[in-house]
């Protein structure tokens, strides 16, 4: 800031006259409004994830259903899949750069640290997965359960730590619910796994959503 | 409880949106001076203004970094300013409570 005088402080508001009522309307609009602007999850574009995601599972499952043995989702799909994560991540940058404009500090650097622990994690699953594949085991697991299950399990440990810290309950519910999704879909064979995988990202991304949604408009609420 | 029990430092539009949207950020957090005044639509000279009696009543701080051009002012709000928007809130509500 420059310490020159602008004749136009003369002109700056005390609100004198600021009624209550206009008070705590502009103080919850413009907390809303802040939040909003600040948010690293939308809760649409969250909730459009939900989505993406869904019927990116379904079209992983739909394109193993049926097969005996099982031999993992045809390439055409899974090509689909990586052009849908790669979409999803380009939103999610162009979102991080346009809550994280002129924002500075400690915490700032903590989101960061954040960000490599959970690109870490999601490198998790494949890792194992390659390991199962080396050492021979079936496709059913190397190709159907592991990469199901195993990313909702890895990253959503990751998540549920990381919202534990900041004790974001939100997202903690959400993680615990992918974690379980995950949990569960090791049990459903190579086939349903897919199914359930996604149905248990779409309810813990969506409820996420829903959750943060709610929470910010309590938060700002007067 | 009557209107007095507004802390008269945050009962002005202005102020009161700048307290609101620094508040919105998480403890430790600054934000620059452009930013903030891109999201509150305030003229350089106002927004200087309204920070300087914030700041002067320990509500928020600002460092400046680099020079010349390159020169970033951060705005980031203090413990004491956080408690000052907090106690403005539960004033509100006791004061539209009572109305």
């Amino acid at each position: 800031m420059n310490d020159t005088r602008d004749p136009e402080e003369a002109a700056t508001d005390d609100g004198g006259a600021l009624d209550p009522r206009e008070a705590a309307r502009l103080l919850e609009q413009t907390s809303r409004e802040a939040r909003r602007q600040f948010s690293l999850t939308p809760p649409l574009v969250t909730a459009v994830m939900g989505l993406v995601i869904l019927a990116a599972y379904a079209a992983l499952w739909l394109s193993v259903l049926g097969q005996h043995p099982y031999s993992g989702p045809n390439l055409g799909v899974i090509a689909l899949v990586y052009v849908t994560v790669a979409v999803g991540s380009a939103v999610g940058v162009k979102v991080y750069q346009r809550a994280r404009a002129g924002v500075s500090g400690s915490a700032v650097a903590l989101g960061a640290a954040e960000g490599i622990a959970l690109l870490v994690s999601i490198g998790g699953s494949p890792v194992i997965q390659g390991a199962l594949h080396y050492y021979g085991a079936s496709s059913a697991l190397v190709y159907g359960v592991i990469p199901a299950a195993g990313p909702l399990i890895v990253v959503g440990t990751t998540l549920a730590g990381m919202a534990a810290s900041k004790s974001d309950w939100p997202q903690f519910g959400a993680a615990l619910a992918v974690v379980t999704g995950g949990g569960v879909a090791l049990f459903m064979g190579p086939i349903n796994a897919w199914l359930v995988a996604g149905i248990a990202l779409f309810v813990g991304v969506v409820g996420y959503a829903a959750a943060s949604a709610w929470q910010r408009r309590a938060a700002a609420r007067v | 409880m009557t209107a007095e029990a507004l802390d008269p430092l945050i009962h002005a539009p202005a102020r009161l949106r700048i307290m609101a949207t620094l508040a919105a950020l998480p403890e430790g957090v600054a934000l620059s001076f452009t930013r903030l005044q891109d999201m509150l639509e305030l003229t350089p000279g106002n927004l200087i203004s309204h920070l300087r009696k914030l700041e002067d009543a320990g509500y928020l701080t600002t460092t400046k970094t680099g020079n010349g051009t390159a020169s970033r002012t951060s705005i980031g709000l203090t413990g004491r300013g956080r408690a000052a928007l907090e106690a403005y809130r539960d004033a509100l509500r006791g004061l539209l409570g009572g109305l």
